[in-house]
Formats: C-alpha cells, structure tokens, sequence
C-alpha cells in the first residue's frame, strides 16, 4: 500500500473491529456466567433481576439540579418515566418474602424520542471491581445444596461469638451463600457487599426501598465543571422491611405496589452524592464516606402500576450507559462492561432495542 | 429465619436471647475470646483524611471520668462549665473552626462533644491557647488529668491525653471495623484466612476493650462546609 494514511486508517479499522469483537465476546460471556447461577433460568427472561413490574411516573428536577448539570431531564420540565422494580434473583420462580437485592431501573423519556436510563439497586455496593474479579465470583456464587445447620454446630459457632448459618426458607434446597462466603473470605473487595447481601432483608414494598445506583458518573455543570457522582433514589415513604422472623410471603409486592398506588402516588427524591479526589472514582465495591456533598436533583413520583406489563416490564430494555450530553460514564470498568451484558441479554431475551441516544452512538 | 425447623432448632436458634447464654457470654466467652484473640484499642476521633470533605465537621467525643463520682463531684463539674462561660463563648468564636460544642455530664464522666474543622491536634492547640485555663479547671476534676495541667506547659502531652479520651469512631460501612483493626495490626497481607462470620466476635472485642464509642461517622443535612464558609455564607462575619 502506497499512501501511509490510508495504511493507518485501515489498522486504526482493524484494531477497532478486534475490539468490538473482543467486547462483544466479554458481554457474551458475562451473561453466559451469570445465567450460570440459576439452574431454573429461563431463556426468554432476564438473567437477573428476572421477576419485575413496571410502572408509569415522571420526574420534576429540584431548582438547583440545573446548576450541576446540563442534562435534558434535570432542566426543571416534568419528563415520562418508565420504572421496573424487580427482585434480584434469575430465577423465574417469585420469592418475594426472602432477603434479596432489588432492583429499580428508570427510563427518563425525553423530547425527539431521546432518552436517559438509571439503574439502581438495594445494595449500595458491588460485588467486583474488574471484570475478571467478577467472572471469579460469578464462578463461586453457584447454587449449592442448602441444608439447616446441625443444631450443634450452630452452639459451637456461638460459642466462637461467629454468626450461625441462617435456616433455608420453606422449600429452599439450594443457595449461593457458601460460595459467595468462601469468595468474600478470599477477597476484601466483596466483604462489604457479601455481608449487605446477606443481611439486606424483604422490603414491605418497592416504594420503601433506598436504591443505590452504586457507579460513578460525572456530570458537566453550566459553567464546564466537571464532576464524579453517584446517584440513589430515597423513598418518600421511608424505607421499611418485613419482619425477618415471620413467615416469608412468597408473592405480595405487586399486589402491594397496585394498591398503594391506585391510593395515591409514591415518590422517591434522586439524591446526587458529589466525590472527591481520591475517593473511589472507578471501583463499585468501595462506598463513598457518609460526608460528602449531597445533592437534592428531583423528585420522581409513581402515579400507577403500567397496564401493558408485557412492554413495561419483559420487554423493555435498559441500559446504564445509555446516557445523553451532560452525564458520561467514568472510567469504572465494570459498568462499561454491563453495556455490552445488557445488550446481549436483551438480543437473548427479544427485548425491545435499547438504542443509545445519537450523541452517545456518534461518540462511540 | 422461618423454615421447617424442629424443637431443637428452634431452641438453639433462641439460645443468643436467654439469660442463661448472655450470662456465659458475658462472663465465660468474651472474657475467653479475649484472652484468646486480644485486640488492640482502635485509636478516638476521626481517621486521618487528606480529603476536603473529611477535613470539615469532624466530631471529637470527650468522655473523661470524674475523679469524685458523687454528686458533689458532678456538681463542680458543672460548676466549672458555668463559671466560665463567658471564656469558653470567646475561645470557641477565637479558635474559628468550631460548628458547635457542647458539654455534658454521662453518669459520672464530664463530657465534650464538638464538631470542628482541620486537623486535631491544630484544633486542640487553639484550644490550649485560647480556653486553656478553663480546659484546666476541668480536667483537674477529671481521673489522671493532673498529669497534663497546666495545659499551656504540658502541650504535646495534653493532646495526647485528650486524644485518648476521645471516642472510636465506628466506620459507617459494616466491614469497616475488620479495615480499622487491619490497619492498626499493620495488616497489608492479601487475604487468604479471613472469615466474616467473625465480624461479630471482632465488634464484641473491640467494645469490650473500648466501652464508648461513636457510632458512624453522623448524619449531616449539609456536609461539605467548613465554619467560615457557612459564616460568610449568611453573613455572619467574625
């Protein structure tokens, strides 16, 4: 080849085509592994976060929101959402009562059929900070027999002054609480999370959960600044869960959000934490310290359960990176990798596209 | 936990609620534990912190024993806050870093409770400058406090002193502690043997060798500022 710039475009084209291949695999195998946690999955369905409702609302951004950062839906307008609240697990099978991470995923539909998602959940850590970390604690996290602890070997670990197993729930015959016990024995990183995960507990109701969208963003204010955030949803109505010592009820949470909302409209206020140099910009495992910069962006109110749950709920797709102008993913790689895991789990499942706002693509 | 469990299960999963297990626990386990896997008292007040947000509103919890624990010995301490109030107004408005303080008196323990800005020991020898003498007329009451007086001539010991009356400050995050007791032991050895079903018996140990403690770090509606930022903020000059 004669023209050296031609050379190079086409090694520049090369390389970028090895790298979406490289990713497109990464994403493939992420799904791959996590599916590989839930024996009873079901293709056509999510891989977490699999049982869900959704339903309709919309978002008012509070006065100040539009001085931190320029993005369409924090301008002060009343904007569409589109929430599906879920609980945790892969399985198809609704275990609602048993202590479990929730999600809470929110569509902002903007104007020109634009639009920005936030995905969140109870937990306000992850389990990894890498992308190989979590292919590792994937592994480890397989379903295993869960049996009651011998009564004995429950008194020898009080007298250790250690935590007793917990007792399966009725019909629980399997877990991944050893596995991720051995894993969080094994790697600092996944305590906190581990140790939150086993003790987080059934919410009365998806209206009175904290969701933690845990990643770091960085907004662009007016004046240029930019700066590392992390956004969680409050509940208005406080956060509240059921009584660990009752029998867990296995389906109650629709049921639940259907009735409070045809009473009236639930709120949630989306609290901005602003980090600092030095705190854990890029790692999803390390909770930024209580004292920092909190700021109110809006309030988002639920006016009632979607009456097409099909679309609402199964069908529609999310993605944390589908951002728009004004809010960027920061250099965290776990949530780079779950774009291309949401994206292969959605092509899975027939979910309807997610597509990236026309800046985000362009940038791409 | 609900499940199918039977009488002995159920019996041993109530066993951590009888009197009869916190009496062993109390008297036959901690101690042992103790003896067995002794840990060291983690250090009061907050971690050090290069970080901006962690440098503003910091919270120092003095709790000092009285060395007369009567109640003519919590009345001289009270004494000794009222006589001097008009000091105490001024040091604090000269020391400049202070959002509030306040003193109180805990069964038979004098006890200061101030949130403040910047590094302690800074913080501590603005004190000793400003209010030393009213420092003084306290913690002559106080067990083990006349080693330190005068303040003004005692300055490095002072703070020492005060630094160790100052309570642990409990990590927010649920894991933090492990972190905090990592650190001290000089720690930095990739993990291989931890267990975190021990998590409890290290919270039990450290409360047995530290009896008050601050839990987290506190809820603050409006953390980030520092005292002279909120003052000239609204206003309020110095």
């Amino acid at each position: 080849m004669d023209d050296p710039l031609e050379a190079k475009s086409l090694e520049t084209k090369s390389l970028e085509a090895k790298s979406l291949e490289a990713k497109s695999l990464e994403a493939k195998q992420l799904v791959d592994a996590i599916i590989s946690d839930f024996p009873d999955h079901d293709p056509n369905t999510r891989p977490v976060h699999t049982i869900g409702i959704g339903v309709d609302g919309y978002f008012i951004a509070s006065d100040v929101a539009r001085s931190y950062c320029i993005a369409e839906h924090f301008k002060g307008q009343r904007v569409r959402t589109s929430v599906r609240f879920s609980n945790g697990s892969g399985s198809p099978v609704q275990h609602d009562g048993w202590s479990d991470v929730r999600g809470m995923a929110t569509r902002f539909h903007l104007e020109n059929d634009a639009a920005t998602d936030l995905i969140a959940m109870t937990l306000g850590e992850f389990f990894s900070p890498q992308v190989k970390d979590f292919f590792e604690f994937t592994k480890a996290a397989q379903q295993q027999p869960y049996q009651m602890e011998n009564p004995w070997r429950k008194i020898l670990d009080m007298l250790q002054l250690k935590i007793p197993l917990r007792n399966p729930y009725p019909k629980e015959t399997t877990s991944a609480d050893a596995g991720m016990l051995c894993y969080a024995n094994r790697h600092r990183f996944a305590q906190l999370a581990v140790f939150q995960a086993a003790s987080i507990g059934a919410p009365v109701s998806y209206a009175r959960a904290t969701y933690h969208a845990v990643h770091t963003f960085v907004v662009t204010a007016p004046d240029g600044i930019r700066r590392p955030v992390r956004f969680s949803w409050q509940p208005v109505a406080g956060v509240r869960t059921t009584d660990p010592t009752a029998p867990p009820v296995d389906k109650y949470l629709h049921k639940e959000l259907r009735d409070r909302l045809q009473q009236w409209t639930a709120r949630f206020i989306l609290m901005m934490t602003i980090g600092e140099a030095g705190d854990a910009i890029d790692d999803p495992t390390e909770p930024w310290p209580a004292k920092r910069l909190r700021i109110v962006m809006g309030t988002l109110t639920l006016t009632g359960v979607a009456e097409d749950q099909a679309a609402a709920s199964e069908h529609i797709s999310f993605n944390p990176c589908r951002l728009l102008p004004g809010i960027e993913a920061s250099g965290d790689p776990i949530l780079h990798a779950r774009r291309g895991a949401y994206e292969n789990s959605r092509e899975r499942r027939h979910g309807t596209p997610c597509p990236f706002n026309r800046s985000e693509t362009d940038a791409k | 936990m609900p499940s199918n469990a039977g009488w002995l299960d159920r019996f041993v999963d109530g066993l951590p609620e009888t009197r009869f297990f916190q009496f062993v626990a109390a008297h036959i386990l901690v101690p042992y534990w103790a003896w067995r896997t002794p840990v060291k008292l983690l250090p009061g007040g907050p971690p050090p912190s290069v970080q901006p947000g962690d440098n503003v509103q910091r919270m120092m919890n003095l709790v000092m024993p009285l060395k007369d624990k009567s109640p003519v010995g919590r009345a001289k301490a009270a004494l000794a806050i009222a006589q001097n109030k008009d000091e105490i107004y001024a040091g604090l408005d000269n020391v400049g870093t202070v959002h509030f303080a306040r003193f109180v008196i805990v069964d038979n323990n004098i006890c200061m409770f101030s949130v403040y800005d910047g590094d302690f020991t800074n913080y501590i020898r603005h004190f000793i400058v400003t209010i030393g003498s009213v420092f003084d007329a306290v913690v002559s009451l106080v067990d083990g406090g006349d080693d330190v007086i005068p303040s003004e001539d005692n300055v490095e010991k002072f703070i020492e002193w005060v630094h160790a009356h100052d309570m642990y400050q409990v990590p927010d995050l649920a894991t933090g502690i492990l972190r905090d007791q990592e650190a001290l032991n000089g720690d930095t050895a990739a993990p291989g043997n931890d267990d975190l079903r021990l998590l409890p018996r290290q919270l039990i140990l450290q409360l047995n060798v530290n009896n008050n403690v601050s839990l987290g770090s506190g809820y603050r509606a409006y953390p980030g500022y520092s005292a002279a930022q909120v003052r000239q903020q609204f206003g309020s000059g110095w």
